[in-house]
């Protein structure tokens, strides 16, 4: 990993189009500013930690044999309360 | 082709019905093959079952179904990931969870598997806006029943 130390206002250059500015920072944050072209995402890592859980969770489905199960019961309710409103 | 999965068994499918990730689901980079499976027709769930490790299947449902004001942003670069080349090509499903204790079932409006029914391509996308949950409870007065006829232009298989 390469470590750069920067000073507050301070800008690291990623290729040609990516710029990291440090905008604030304290004891225990930092408060970076991105410009990228729209071609790149920019997510906080924690959200594709949380899809990637969710995922692996939703994965169970091809193994599990309670999900089919799960999935009449569900459909069944809803197909019910579809009725009750009829 | 013959696939051989953990839920359906053996199931024949032909080569025109697998469907192509670039990158593969996250936490799932290495699978990169699926195949979209209908069950009996009635269900606003469908299979999105990996061809190369049969013990990997997500259920997904039609986002629109279950949140009629869904409007996820799909940037021009996804689009052309997947080779887009008219909107009514692109179908949208979320990833469906089922938690057993307490017994819910969920969505994943985050990030929504888009394919391009044209090309046979997807993708999973995380959008921008963070409003959108990745956990969606679904409940009884939340799926529109009607909502589904996009979703059968894709060439799927019926699980057996």
């Amino acid at each position: 990993m390469l470590i750069l130390t920067r000073k507050l206002g301070e800008t690291i250059r990623i290729g040609n189009e990516i710029k990291i500015t440090i905008l604030d920072a304290n004891r225990t944050q930092i408060k970076v500013g991105i410009d990228a072209p729209p071609a790149i995402t920019v997510h906080r890592e924690e959200v594709y930690r949380m899809i990637r859980d969710q995922n692996v969770m939703a994965a169970e489905a091809g193994h599990d044999d309670s999900v089919g199960q799960s999935l009449s019961h569900v459909w069944n309710r809803l197909k019910k309360s579809k009725e009750d409103c009829e | 082709m013959k696939i051989s999965t953990t839920r359906f068994g053996d199931i024949n499918i032909d080569e025109s019905r697998v469907i192509r990730m670039k990158r593969g689901m996250l936490g799932f980079e290495h699978l990169k093959k699926y195949v979209l499976l209908t069950q009996d027709g009635e269900t606003p769930f469908w299979w999105f079952q990996s061809v190369e490790d049969g013990s990997v299947a997500f259920v997904l449902i039609n986002p629109f179904a279950i949140d009629p004001e869904y409007e996820p942003v799909i940037s021009d670069v996804e689009a052309q990931s997947l080779e887009v080349a008219s909107s009514e090509d692109v179908v949208l499903f979320s990833v469906v969870t089922i938690h057993s204790d307490p017994f819910t079932v969920t969505a994943n409006l985050r990030a929504p598997i888009m394919i391009n029914a044209k090309k046979m391509l997807a993708e999973q996308i995380v959008l921008v806006d963070p409003d959108y949950p990745v956990r969606h409870t679904i409940t009884e007065n939340s799926v529109a029943l009607e909502a589904q006829e996009k979703a059968d232009s894709i060439p799927s298989v019926s699980a057996p």
